[in-house]
């Protein structure tokens, strides 16, 4: 049973690492603090609902990129005129815009909850000796690894990857080597709202899908982003399967206290390393 | 600090703290309230205080509830006692905020009423609000016990039978089907009362409770609470999650393929929380307290029911007729009581009557719980119309006698009636 609880947590962490590296990124590279991005998780999963009833499951991938162009968008329209200011200016404008979201979904959708469930070739479960895990869930952790293998190939690999990780660090000497940072920062805050919208995607089936279903999203995405360490890609993967392991385990044992477990796990290791398990000194944040 | 890039950008560093800080933010900032409706310049209008819930895991019910109370008012031609009338309605995003938009209705807006109290917890602190302010108040959704019980007060009118009452229909249902449960409910006094009822009926009539679990609000992901119940092989699961959260967990109940492996019940759903289920997914036996298919509704409820059609392009659900039932039982006292003083008003209120077949419900004078029957229902086992889930089983109790067995009697009763 605790073997099945962990397997579970896993896959319950995967989707959480998804949320929380879109967040990460744009973090790291653009200083802002998204409180939209759960909006963009919620944006995810209402247009793989359309799409997929619309056109087919396999019409639903367009879904995330649909979100990464959005974001893109809401990056020149808005974002961009926050770059240099007050961080609290930040902060308003994102939960704005969230709460912009969360209503326009309302108004188009309505508040009750639609319904939206897995394909029909992925109904049903596999089991190996104590493990339960459903067909559905295995693609999800299949589709998840893959997302971040390629992610992290493309930040190593790429020459865009290579601008990302160097304009996390030092920005302006990016900018001084004639790099065109604006357009950089655009597909920055695109990429990170694609990885949500693939996030609201797979959990869409899965998860109540309603216009304020943001808030399941968001919160455990800012808690794996604190305990990981900012802009510690390694450390978003390995918080994330922590938080979804501690939870599964939590509910075996203390099902009362599940909500509460990852906030007290946070507490005790910022306590511990107050930068977080892979936080690095980073200049332009001290 | 504040830096120059090289493209004439500023940037503002924003360290671990502006993230924790970002995130106690958000926390606290998703319970902030919205605007309300009314309109504050309407020449001297009646205000009626409505108070659901705007954000969080039981809007998508409040959207109905607070649909069907407007409607109550629109069908008066937003008039009372041949004055303008008028809805001012507030948020409700937790227990602390549903008290506080209660205070500001009463204090800032000057409402004659309130109906509101999507979930117990806020219906609780409203009615706080109601017996320190002396206004009426009608809890239309709220199923908790205290409020009718050891927390009633002569200002708190509750429409929702109470969790016991919902216990007693249902319970022998799940009886009949095996003596071993399984109780997974919420966190919180609504849920807590679904555990005990329960917990109490089967051990009184020779069954065990196998498991019994309290599932936070909000989980996004029920599968742990579905592998522990699977260990444990119940006969029966009795649930006890709300709304948004009972969607999740019936979505996922399904995909774990329990749906038809172990039968789950729960009382007081709400039509919306099956709607989004969806119907290759949706199971389970329940309690409802009103259903729009149903051939017994009076004709002023099919009346109701068109209207909210008309007007919505889709069926009522019971939760706009619970909204509009409350708000209706305020607007009718108002005009019974010919006065907008709330002692007036709370008078009439404990005379006011509805029939609805051969059955008259109102609110007890002693408690202030008004008294109808319930609807046992299942899901159907071929949804073809999206809109129509249900099989209705049976409409209980059967007689007046009966009715007022199962809400029980003065003596039994936990409430000590305040005085005006």
């Amino acid at each position: 049973m605790i073997l099945s609880q962990a397997v579970n947590g896993l896959v319950l962490g995967f989707l959480y690492v998804l949320i929380a590296i879109g967040l990460s990124i744009i973090f790291g590279m653009l200083g802002i603090v998204n409180f939209a991005h759960g909006a963009f998780f919620a944006i995810g999963a209402y247009l793989a609902l359309v799409l997929s009833r619309d056109y087919g499951w396999g019409a639903a991938f367009l879904a995330p990129i649909l979100v990464g162009a959005i974001g893109v968008v809401v990056e020149m329209l808005l974002i961009r005129h926050l770059y240099g200011k007050e961080p609290l200016l930040g902060l308003i404008l994102t939960f704005a815009l969230a709460l912009l979201v969360e209503a326009i979904l309302r108004l188009i959708f309505g508040g009750a909850p639609v319904p939206f469930n897995p394909p029909k070739i992925l109904a049903g479960f596999v089991e190996y000796g104590p493990i339960l895990i459903t067909k559905y869930r295995l693609t999800v952790l299949a589709i998840t690894v893959i997302a971040l293998v390629a992610f992290w190939a493309f930040l190593e690999y790429t020459r865009f990857g290579r601008i990302i990780r160097a304009g996390s660090r030092d920005a302006e000497m990016v900018g001084l080597l004639g790099i065109n940072l604006p357009i950089v920062l655009s597909g920055v805050f695109g990429v990170g709202c694609l990885l949500a919208g693939l996030a609201g995607m797979l959990a869409g089936p899965l998860w109540t899908v309603n216009p304020s279903m943001a808030g399941g999203a968001i919160m455990p995405a800012f808690v794996i982003v604190t305990i990981g360490g900012l802009g510690s890609y390694g450390g978003a993967i390995i918080t994330g399967l922590l938080v979804g392991v501690v939870t599964a385990m939590t509910i075996q044992f203390y099902p009362d206290w599940s909500s509460a477990a990852m906030y007290i796990l946070m507490a005790v290791i910022l306590l511990m390393r107050p930068r977080g398990l892979f936080g690095e000194k980073w200049e332009r944040f001290e | 600090m504040t830096k120059t890039t090289g493209n004439g950008i500023l940037r503002t560093p924003v360290g671990r703290r502006g993230v924790v800080f970002g995130a106690a933010s958000l926390a606290a900032s998703t319970k902030l309230g919205m605007p309300y409706i009314g309109n504050a310049a309407a020449a001297e209008p009646i205000k009626i205080g409505m108070i659901w819930a705007k954000t969080g895991s039981i809007v998508d019910q409040a959207e109905y509830l607070a649909q069907g109370s407007m409607l109550a008012l629109e069908q008066r031609n937003n008039t009372l006692l041949g004055r303008p009338a008028e809805i001012v309605w507030l948020d409700e995003p937790n227990p602390q905020g549903a008290q506080l938009n209660a205070e500001r209705l009463v204090g800032e807006h000057k409402v004659v009423g309130i109906v509101g109290g999507a979930l117990s917890s806020f219906a609780l602190a409203i009615s706080a609000v109601a017996k320190k302010s002396k206004v009426p108040f009608i809890a239309a959704n709220a199923a908790a016990a205290a409020l009718t019980g050891s927390s009633c007060n002569k200002y708190t009118f509750r429409l929702q039978p109470p969790v016991d009452v919902h216990t007693r229909v249902l319970a022998p249902y799940c009886a009949a089907i095996g003596k071993k449960w399984y109780i997974m409910t919420a966190a919180y006094a609504f849920g807590q009362d679904i555990k005990k009822s329960f917990t109490d009926y089967i051990t009184a009539n020779g069954g065990t409770v196998v498991g019994a679990d309290e599932v936070p609000v909000g989980t996004p992901d029920f599968s742990s609470f579905i592998l522990k119940i699977r260990a444990a092989k119940p006969d029966v699961v009795i649930g006890g999650v709300a709304a948004s959260d009972l969607t999740t967990f019936l979505k996922q109940w399904n995909e774990l393929g329990m749906r038809g492996k172990i039968p789950f019940a729960e009382i007081a759903v709400g039509n919306t929380d099956l709607w989004g289920v969806g119907p290759e997914a949706a199971d389970g036996l329940f309690t409802l307290t009103w259903y729009y298919k149903n051939p017994n509704n009076p004709p002023e409820e099919q009346a109701m029911a068109a209207a909210y059609e008309k007007k919505y392009n889709r069926p009522a659900a019971d939760k706009a007729w619970m909204g509009w039932m409350g708000m209706r039982a305020l607007l009718d006292s108002i005009e019974l009581a010919k006065s907008t003083e709330s002692g007036a008003i709370v008078n009439a209120l404990e005379t006011w009557s509805v029939t609805r077949g051969d059955l008259a419900s109102a609110y007890r004078p002693f408690d202030h719980q008004m008294t109808s029957r319930l609807l046992v229902a299942s899901i159907k086992p071929k949804i073809t119309d999206k809109w129509d889930y249900f099989d209705i089983k049976a409409e209980l109790p059967a007689t007046q006698a009966d009715v007022e067995k199962a809400f029980g009697s003065q003596a039994d009763s936990a409430c000590k009636m305040d005085a005006l």
